[in-house]
């Protein structure tokens, strides 16, 4: 018997057609071919080609972004699931919630991870944020990318907001409704965003309806567009590293 | 490398706790109960094939989908295995058998469990369900009010398989809680309390400050509640009520009926029993007691009110049950001297009927006393009764979060809807300083009972289809005379016509007419005597004129009659000719005798059927004997299950038997 190790396999594998059809590039493992993998893939593009062990190191940007990141996929993973079992409509929504405890299948863990997931999400993103001020990488050439960081934070924080609506119950309700409140109060536009907001005058089933839209249609969508122009920049601006830094004046040597 | 072995570290970790969430639902507490439920069963079932069903089950979650009732959905099965099987019963909980009641553990799956025990129906965790977690649902309904769920569906007064509940709606309309509190279905109650505007002419201010103070002491049959009125309430009150302007034709009757000589108390004492006044009222405790107490009658108010009230108590208050009697003018001083002579307070101070000397500032600041606690609700008022009810509605009380109930001063109460239901019945004072709503002083039976009522009155109406309404009547009662004679004798204060009237009497009146004969009829109004004879309340003789009873007797006749009973089961041949001797060895075969008085023997338990071919019409008997519970359900006269043949010689013979109209009568 000839010995296979893991290597061959894998190279044998990587020279399938079927393999060669997805990854255009040679089996040769040069730096050439490995930057040319990352080019030309679609979800690989955004990434630096290179990445410097340094910039990886937990003090450097604590991670913050990443972790943001990473709650965003699990958000998304948990909350196409939660869907499934989902209503938004007044007599069920509630129901549906106590039902993803009573019988669906780990329901409750589905619940409490998409729930911790959005927590931790708007913690991270808000840190994120302030790491990036504190660090002063928000000046150019990144300015553009902190603007689209700042919308991201506002959706973040929409989605957070219009999540809270969905289970139906009481802190759903008068969350929402001090919350609408508080948009009416909004100079000129205040009745009207409030209006809009809420599809009526009152949190009723088109209130539950729009937030719910808005929740899993709208937002979600705006997050993964601005999400992807932010990662995409944050490589285009010199990835985590950033730029080599020009020689400082004095006051900067401090 | 650090970094590698931390994430490989954090990825190892990382799986255990997704491994949690699968270990517990694979642990989950039903499962449990499941697998014990089939050991249990298997050595409880009643044959080898049935324990093997029972130990193949497959482990999950049972439920009962009422799509028609609010898509209700009840798992309470998954653990409650047993509800419905015949083997569990007796069995530990959660496995026993449901007990027998009209709905389970037969129809189950149209009830459900949470239409009756409330609590979280879709619930699988055993502290979920019964409502007992922090973040649970409604909370099961304590067993003690289980009938409250008949009431959710059944709207009518008397629930025949829910005592408790008809108990209370019982007690509820007679002490007035809707003259307070609206309710749908109760929007035309009208509490039968007196109107107040003879007062004045009635009674003194001693007597008003004892009622007002504590009615129950006065009156033990008294259903006005004890509003717990300070002294100056109470002369603030006293001044109002007796500074009224009593209406004119009433002030006259009442001066009048003063002025008229003393009467015969001896007479007076006769007609005081025919009259069977006790049949409502009590004397000294004894009588039906839904009437107020008579024995110190005469020291409560003045011999002319009372005269002008047994002459026409309907002018007085037109709510009140009490008929108005056709006593000649003497036999009505007659009664009320006997009264004047016997029913007095020994005790009472000499001025207890004194009228007071009205102080108009406090009349003035008892009229607000008098609005303050909503006495206008029972009483009405000189401006009438307003629209608006005085307490807040009672809709949906049933249904109300513990957490919305404010218990204020009442740290020692468990924080249950029950238990602070029963608190506000009990003594509703007692939550905070200012309440209103007054001390009814009911026992604790009393208390569960109004407490079963209220939780009946959920938050949404219960689908059509699992409704029962009172059926609306197919019998009314024709306008003109007839409908006058009724209101005037106040039939249905003691008798039952369709599902309206009283429970008083024992001879609902809505196939009277397909009951008795005509003739008999007549004469037993004009000169009622005990039909039964074991029982206390029984017909008073109105002094009614013979056209008048003729009258009624010729309506009844007409209307009050039920298609299931036959014209004439004889068909055109003579009673004689249907072998009567046969019907009567029949009788003494079925032990008629041990219920029945005929002739000089007898029980006395049922009607005596000594005339009973003057007084029955033979159709009835014949109907009657073919099923004596399809003409009312709780009647201890069994069914034997009689052929038509025999049934028609027993009523036969049952037809054949006169007796001379004067020896069957008492009293004159």
């Amino acid at each position: 018997m000839t010995t296979l190790s893991l290597d061959s396999v894998f190279r044998r594998l990587r020279d399938t057609d079927a393999w060669r059809s997805v990854v255009r590039h040679g089996t040769a493992s040069t730096n050439r071919n490995r930057s040319l993998v990352v080019f030309e893939n679609l979800f690989l593009h955004v990434h630096p080609v290179k990445v410097r062990e340094k910039t990886l190191r937990f003090t450097h940007t604590y991670w913050l972004g990443g972790i943001a990141l990473a709650c965003a996929l699990i958000l998304v993973a948990t909350g196409v699931l939660l869907m499934f079992y989902y209503h938004p409509s007044v007599p069920q929504a509630y129901r549906d919630m106590k039902e993803l405890e009573f019988v669906v299948d780990n329901g409750l863990f589905l619940r409490n991870m998409h729930r911790w997931a959005a927590h931790l999400m708007v913690f991270a993103t808000f840190l994120h944020m302030m790491r990036v001020f504190f660090h002063r990488a928000y000046r150019p050439p990144r300015q553009f990318n902190w603007v689209v960081g700042v919308v991201l934070l506002c959706v973040t924080l929409l989605l957070s907001y219009t999540g809270y609506l969905l289970p139906w119950d009481q802190l759903a309700f008068w969350g929402v409704s001090v919350g609408t409140n508080m948009a009416k109060e909004a100079p000129l536009v205040g009745e009207k965003a409030r209006f809009l907001l809420l599809g009526g005058n009152i949190v009723s089933e088109n209130a539950l309806l729009r937030f719910y839209v808005l929740h899993c249609v709208v937002l979600p969508v705006a997050l993964l567009l601005m999400l992807s122009v932010h990662i995409w920049r944050v490589r285009k601006d010199g990835g985590v590293q950033g730029p080599p830094e020009a020689p400082r004046g004095k006051e900067e040597v401090r | 490398m650090p970094i590698r072995r931390l994430f490989a570290l954090t990825s190892v970790a990382f799986l255990v706790v997704l491994a949690i969430s699968p270990a517990k639902n694979a642990l989950r507490s039903y499962r449990a109960y499941q697998r014990r439920f089939a050991v249990l069963a298997a050595s409880r079932a009643r044959s080898a094939q049935q324990a093997r069903d029972f130990e193949k089950r497959p482990v999950a979650i049972h439920q009962i989908w009422l799509p028609q009732l609010d898509n209700r959905v009840d798992r309470c099965t998954t653990c409650h295995l047993g509800v419905a099987d015949a083997v569990m019963k007796g069995a530990p909980p959660p496995f026993a058998a449901h007990p027998w009641t009209p709905h389970t553990p037969v129809r189950i799956d149209r009830y459900g469990c949470t239409s009756c025990h409330a609590g979280e129906g879709p619930a699988t965790t055993e502290s979920q369900a019964h409502g007992t977690a922090k973040d649970a649902g409604p909370p099961l309904l304590p067993v003690a009010y289980i009938e409250a769920g008949c009431g959710r569906c059944h709207s009518t007064a008397t629930v025949p398989a829910a005592p408790l509940l008809s108990r209370g709606r019982a007690v509820m309309d007679r002490y007035g809680c809707f003259a307070c509190h609206g309710a749908r279905g109760r929007e035309a109650y009208r509490s039968g309390a007196p109107p107040l505007s003879s007062e004045p002419v009635k009674t003194g201010a001693v007597w008003l400050r004892r009622w007002l103070t504590k009615p129950r002491d006065v009156d033990p049959n008294s259903t006005m509640p004890n509003f717990q009125l300070g002294e100056r309430e109470i002369e603030e009150l006293a001044n109002y009520v007796l500074g009224q302007d009593v209406p004119e034709d009433l002030a006259r009757a009442v001066r009048a009926a003063g002025d008229e000589p003393a009467g015969d108390a001896a007479n007076g004492k006769k007609l005081f029993s025919e009259s069977r006044c006790i049949s409502c009222h009590t004397v000294e405790g004894k009588g039906q007691g839904s009437a107020p107490e008579l024995s110190k009658v005469a020291s409560a108010a003045t011999r002319g009110w009372l005269l002008a009230y047994v002459r026409d108590p309907h002018a007085f208050n037109p709510l009140t049950p009490m008929p108005q009697y056709h006593f000649s003018e003497a036999d009505s001083r007659d009664v009320v001297a006997y009264m004047e002579d016997e029913f007095r307070d020994f005790d009472a101070p000499k001025d207890i009927l004194e009228p007071l000397r009205v102080n108009r500032t406090l009349a003035e600041a008892g009229e607000k006393t008098f609005r303050k606690y909503g006495c206008f609700s029972c009483h009405g008022s000189p401006g009438g009764r307003t629209a608006e009810k005085f307490g807040p509605d009672l809709d949906g009380i049933g249904d109300k979060k513990a957490a919305f109930l404010d218990f204020g001063r009442r740290t020692d109460l468990p924080r249950t809807l029950t238990a602070w239901l029963a608190a506000k019945v009990d003594s509703p004072r007692s939550f905070a300083k200012g309440l209103k709503m007054p001390a009814y002083g009911f026992n604790p039976e009393e208390t569960q009972a109004v407490v079963t009522a209220l939780l009946a009155f959920g938050s949404q109406p219960v689908p059509e289809s699992y409704r029962v309404l009172p059926t609306a009547s197919p019998i009314a009662i024709p306008a003109g005379r007839v409908g006058h004679l009724v209101d005037r004798y106040r039939c249905l204060s003691c008798h039952q016509i369709g599902d309206r009237g009283g429970d008083i009497s024992t001879a609902p009146l809505t196939f009277e007419g397909s009951k008795v004969q005509r003739s008999w009829l007549v004469d037993y109004l004009v000169l009622s005597y005990s039909i039964r004879p074991i029982l206390t309340e029984r017909m008073p003789i109105f002094h009614m004129p013979r056209e008048e009873a003729t009258e009624l007797a010729d309506a009844i006749e007409t209307l009050f009659v039920d298609p299931r009973v036959p014209e004439d089961p004889f068909q055109g041949r003579p009673a004689s000719d249907v072998d009567p001797a046969e019907g009567e060895r029949l009788y003494t075969a079925l032990g008629c005798r041990s219920c029945h008085i005929l002739g000089s023997a007898g029980g006395y338990y049922g009607p005596p059927l000594t005339d009973s071919g003057t007084r029955l019409r033979p159709g009835w008997t014949f109907a009657w004997l073919k099923g004596p519970q399809r003409w009312r359900a709780d009647v201890r006269c069994p069914d034997y299950g009689l052929t038509d043949r025999d049934a028609l010689r027993l009523t036969a013979y049952l037809a054949t038997l006169h007796q001379p109209p004067a020896a069957a009568k008492g009293g004159k």
